[in-house]
């Protein structure tokens, strides 16, 4: 189990914002009160955050990826202890960031950070933040 | 002047914008005056785009705004003619204004995001489905059997999108109660989870402890990733 509650708009992080920016960008871009008669901004290059998953799913390159993916995985320790199934898993999750961004789905995200970036050195700190809870953290205190 | 526009409050709002930084860093925030609502404006830059900077300043104006009472936040990039406009887009709509202002007294957005190591959920999917399996150990006999390949793939995929809707069912049936609302966000990067609620300020510890229980339910194969509390996003 990992959470990772990143808080924000309290006291302690009044003034430093958006240290947690990267989850919850598709809420700045495309939530939030619209009024029609006014123009938006054009974001060219970042709609690409919103992917519709049945499509990326429904693709033969992505059952390859599954198909792959399954071969190689470890089966023998789950077939004979099942009920460790949990414990196994959860030291795979140490190598979980690298484990995910080969997952069947990724790729759209770091071409967002990419897109997003005002200085080069931003769009590190993003990805970095994006899996680590403690960064953030260390981070968010330099801002405040 | 065309005027950025971030959000919109009861005109009684203290609005403190002393120290925030404005998008596209021209000119300094100011508020605009309707009948009975008021909008946080700056000057809008000539050449607004969404870069990491204006992000933040827009996101930190309304996180201030969110401390001292009700905000509308607007959506990041929103520039009206003038302010003359944004004052005839406050009054034309007062009533629905307040209304929303008022349904958002005191409640803040939380955004939940959760993914599953896929291996576990693999691995889960060959324990229990016999045609995963024997597809499984048919290709690994023999790789080249590219149809048996795409078989097992096509397979999976399915099984995958089964069962991450059941468990987003069941992570957000669980958590449901604990909040006044909550509304699906678009599907990101491999979350099987995306979605925020609205909880009151009051019981935001309660809603942060059912989270935790839930993650510590599922263990170590997933990972929740709570953000708040946000300007409520999401509720407007």
């Amino acid at each position: 189990m990992t959470v990772m509650q990143q808080q924000s708009g309290t006291a302690a992080t009044s003034g430093g914002g958006g240290g947690n920016l990267y989850d919850v960008l598709e809420l700045i871009l495309d939530r939030g009160l619209v009024i029609d008669a006014f123009v938006r901004v054009s974001l060219v290059g970042i709609e690409i955050l919103k992917i519709d998953v049945r499509v990326v799913v429904a693709s033969v390159d992505t059952y390859l990826r599954f198909a792959e993916a399954c071969n190689r995985l470890d089966l023998e320790a789950g077939r004979k202890a099942p009920s460790k199934l949990t414990e196994l898993a959860g030291e795979l999750t140490e190598n979980g960031a690298k484990g995910k961004s080969k997952g069947a789905l990724s790729g759209a995200v770091e071409a967002v950070s990419d897109s997003l970036s005002g200085r080069d050195s931003d769009s590190d700190d993003e990805r970095r933040r994006s899996t680590s809870s403690r960064r953030t953290t260390s981070r968010r205190k330099e801002e405040a | 002047m065309s005027t950025y526009i971030y959000a919109i409050t009861a005109g009684d709002h203290p609005a403190r914008l002393d120290g925030l930084e404005a998008v596209g860093a021209s000119g300094s925030l100011r508020t605009v005056a309707g009948r009975s609502q008021k909008a946080v404006v700056s000057d809008a830059p000539p050449e607004l785009r969404a870069k990491r900077r204006d992000l933040v300043a827009h996101q930190a104006v309304l996180e201030r705004l969110l401390e001292d009472g009700s905000a509308l936040p607007m959506r990041f990039g929103l520039v009206a003619p003038d302010e003359q406009a944004v004052v005839a887009a406050l009054d034309e709509n007062t009533e629905g204004y307040a209304q929303s202002l008022e349904q958002l007294h005191g409640r803040v957005e939380y955004n939940l995001k959760a993914t599953r190591d896929q291996d576990d959920l693999l691995r889960e999917i060959v324990a229990e489905s016999e045609e995963v399996r024997q597809l499984n150990e048919a290709t690994r006999e023999n790789p080249a059997a590219q149809d048996n390949k795409v078989a097992l793939g096509e397979l999976i995929a399915r099984e995958v999108e089964q069962r991450e809707g059941r468990e987003a069912g069941a992570l957000v049936d669980a958590l449901a109660p604990a909040a006044v609302g909550n509304v699906p966000g678009a599907p990101v990067d491999g979350h099987f989870v995306n979605v925020s609620f609205l909880v009151d300020r009051t019981r935001a510890k309660d809603f942060t402890d059912v989270v935790q229980a839930e993650a510590d339910r599922r263990g170590a194969a997933y990972e929740l990733k709570l953000n708040g509390p946000l300007p409520p996003y999401s509720f407007v």
